[in-house]
């Protein structure tokens, strides 16, 4: 081999070798910060507790909310199976019984779960679109729903 | 009536689009330019009735009647008419006609090239035209005339908002006259660094638009959505952004064009990446793919179309430019040259634009095989952190450099003096802040390093002032002082949940907080509950309002901070909607240090493109 090919050959090899490493950095990034979203009804058929930060949502039970100082608990449904959940801090504005919502955080046991966000919404009429889809499969979604 | 009268000027402005098209291909070049800007005028027509019927508040039209209220305030009334999917899309249709318009007016040096750039851009704005009358029409008319509109969401109603969707299609939009420009110099073989100077001040502009709307959302996002912060990592924001590093990539690349006449194919690839680009945040946004702020449509039938206009522009734009594209010699350059340091900025922009993509698509991919996943913000910071640090050396070394040669002795001493008076510098700050990091002391040394070079530069330590660009100055300055409060502000931040009653003291660290009065206000469309608020940091007291709205129509609750901006920081505050039988209120309080620099850094970055726009050396 002469050096021009040599040279060329190493150059290749370098770019090939940094390139997988940076892809490899990616992708785990990009595992490590995925946040799945569960409905009540999708933890009850899960096989394996998820142990890491997910997101769950569905419709918010109408007399479910109590509150104890800065601490909530109410209880998300998708009117088949429901979720106890407990929340620390502000509740927003537009989080309401009776109304779709969206909570982040671990999973205590299978059906307790310590939230650590509520995900704001924008108007009264929006409807989080996992909520939506999650009420369509158990079908339970009216039209009147984020119209 | 008013439905039938804007009907036909939109019909009519399609039919001459058509005719300007048909002109074009009978070779009557003048006339098809003309034709253009009579369809363009008409459409300016039709989105001034659409003000009209907003600001007189006709509810025969379905887009006023979704969107307009006879108790919102006339400014409001106004900003409505752009204020939903129908509105938006004319003035998206509107712009790509004025950009067109603009350059029909202020270019006549080479007639063929000007018809075939006004070819490009007719055809651009007619198929968004198309998409308007058959699945957007504002002006869709409602029978029986309803006797009152149903609102606008009220945290759009808002002075910023007003001017953050015009700014940000100007900037979108311009791409469209960027890539025009770049398929008639491809089809007219004229793409060169003559080129380059005619199209320079059309895409610093559209450039300079974008980053003032960008940073008109960032601002109102930081007040209004009261959650302390400026950036979210949002899928909509993100869609912004990617048009942006596509365009900043651009403007650098055009520069060697206008100045060496290289990289004429890479320029036109990244002009059809960048309106792409521009394309796709307005599908992400209005296709209802996405929940946000953002998402009126949600007629998935408008996505489809959308994604089909997408697909049909790049590849046809894709298309010319394989074909037409002439064979360039390889030319040898030295690592450490401006060119190559313009390379590895073209690399690195690319590169985050690459990792802000997948973060923002992943999770629609994933949903098609329904899985539903969201990317948190650490995706963001912990990938892109490292890099961030390298782009901002090579971004003080670059400009240093010269043209084609390799780097001379003395430039090497300078900048390890500078390097080293960075990291020294940064090495106190962790010293006295007591927070021993290794990425803040990599984020504060590296945008210092990009700083103190740009400072050295200027104040002629080294350099004669023979040869700064102010624009490339200001603009870059900008970028070392947004990353650097960046960083800082994410570093020395607090924030603190609480409840609280009249009378009530709260203290954190050397702040207090004293709930002193809460009264309800009844103003035009909303009631108000008011709070005061003193403050005390180290003996100096100041008050702050946050207040609830409980709009009427649309009926929501909307919480309005209150900021007071002190020398180095920034305290906010925001309450919460108080449960009905008791007098506790929830509130949250931000401690948001070194804000002030990223709007400042933000300023100076627009600042500098707008000198160079009207920059007339090369």
């Amino acid at each position: 081999m002469n050096n021009k090919v040599k040279k060329r050959l190493y150059f290749f090899l370098v770019s090939i070798i940094t390139a997988l490493i940076i892809g490899k950095f990616i992708f785990d990034s990009l595992k490590v910060n995925s946040v799945y979203f569960f409905s009540p009804t999708d933890l009850k058929n899960t096989t394996e507790i998820p142990n890491g930060v997910i997101r769950i949502g569905g419709m918010v039970k109408v007399e479910s909310l109590k509150k104890k100082g800065n601490q909530y608990s109410f209880i998300v449904t998708d009117f088949k199976n429901e979720i106890l959940v407990n929340y620390s801090g502000i509740k927003p504005n537009l989080f309401e019984e009776g109304q779709g919502a969206v909570v982040e955080g671990k999973l205590n046991t299978r059906t307790n779960f310590v939230a650590t966000k509520i995900l704001a919404k924008h108007d009264e009429n929006y409807m989080p679109k996992e909520v939506a889809d999650a009420l369509k499969k158990t079908g339970n979604w009216k039209k009147n729903y984020g119209k | 009536m008013a439905s039938s009268l804007a009907n036909i000027i939109l019909i009519l402005s399609i039919f001459f689009s058509f005719l300007s098209n048909l002109f074009f291909f009978k070779k009557k070049i003048k006339l098809s330019i003309h034709t253009f800007n009579w369809s363009s005028i008409l459409t300016i027509t039709s989105f001034l009735l659409l003000i009209f019927y907003f600001s007189s508040s006709n509810f025969s039209i379905s887009a006023v009647y979704e969107n307009s209220h006879t108790l919102k305030p006339f400014f409001y009334k106004l900003s409505g008419t752009w204020g939903n999917h129908e509105g938006s899309l004319l003035l998206f249709i509107l712009i790509v006609g004025l950009y067109g318009t603009l350059f029909s007016l202020f270019y006549d040096k080479n007639i063929t090239f000007k018809s075939w750039v006004i070819f490009f851009q007719n055809n651009i704005y007619l198929i968004f035209l198309i998409f308007l009358i058959v699945k957007s029409n504002p002006f869709d008319l409602i029978i029986p005339t309803p006797e009152e509109g149903l609102g606008l969401n009220p945290i759009l109603q808002d002075p910023l908002l007003v001017f953050h969707p015009p700014f940000l299609y100007l900037g979108y939009v311009g791409f469209s006259l960027t890539l025009s420009l770049v398929l008639a110099a491809l089809v007219t073989k004229q793409l060169d660094s003559t080129w380059a100077k005619i199209s320079w001040p059309w895409v610093m502009s559209s450039w300079v638009f974008l980053t003032i709307g960008i940073t008109l959302g960032s601002i109102w996002a930081y007040y209004e959505l009261g959650w302390g912060g400026y950036w979210f990592w949002d899928p909509v924001e993100n869609a912004s952004l990617m048009p942006w590093l596509a365009g900043t990539a651009l403007i650098h690349s055009l520069l060697v064009l206008k100045i060496k006449n290289k990289m004429q194919n890479w320029t036109a690839l990244l002009a059809i990446l960048t309106f792409s680009l521009s394309l796709l945040g307005t599908f992400l946004v209005r296709s209802g793919i996405l929940n946000s702020v953002h998402a009126f449509a949600n007629d998935p039938d408008r996505g489809i179309f959308i994604l089909v206009i997408i697909f049909l522009i790049t590849t046809i734009s894709l298309l010319i430019h394989t074909f037409y594209s002439s064979h360039t010699t390889n030319y040898k350059i030295s690592f450490f040259s401006k060119e190559n340091f313009l390379n590895i900025n073209n690399l690195f922009l690319l590169f985050f634009l690459f990792i802000i993509l997948l973060g923002t698509t992943y999770p629609i991919i994933l949903s098609a095989l329904n899985e539903s996943i969201s990317i948190g913000p650490d995706y963001y910071n912990t990938i892109l952190a490292p890099f961030i640090f390298i782009f901002l050396i090579a971004m003080s070394i670059g400009p240093i450099l010269k043209w084609s040669q390799s780097v001379r002795l003395k430039d090497t001493y300078f900048f390890l003096i500078v390097f080293f008076i960075a990291l020294l510098f940064s090495f106190l700050i962790i010293i006295f802040s007591k927070r021993n990091e290794l990425i803040l002391y990599l984020g504060l040394a590296s945008s210092l390093v990009l700083i103190l070079t740009i400072l050295f530069e200027v104040s002629k330590i080294r350099y004669k002032i023979h040869f700064i660009n102010l624009s490339r100055v200001f603009s870059h300055l900008g970028v070392g002082i947004f990353i650097l409060s960046v960083f800082l502000n994410s570093y020395f931040s607090k924030t603190k949940d609480f409840e609280i009653q009249i009378g009530e003291i709260k203290k954190f660290d050397n702040v207090s907080l004293n709930l002193t009065n809460q009264n309800i206000l009844k103003i035009n469309n909303y009631l108000e509950m008011r709070t005061d608020f003193e403050i005390i940091e180290n003996n100096k007291l100041f008050t702050l309002n946050p207040s609830i709205r409980r709009y009427f129509q649309p009926d929501q609750i909307t919480s309005e901070t209150s900021i007071k901006p002190t020398l180095l920081s920034n305290h906010y505050l925001v309450i919460n909607f108080p449960d009905l039988n008791s007098k506790i209120i929830g509130a949250r309080y931000y401690y948001n240090f070194f804000i002030h620099g990223i709007w400042f850094g933000l300023v100076l970055i627009i600042f500098g493109g707008i000198l160079s726009v009207f920059k007339k050396r090369v």
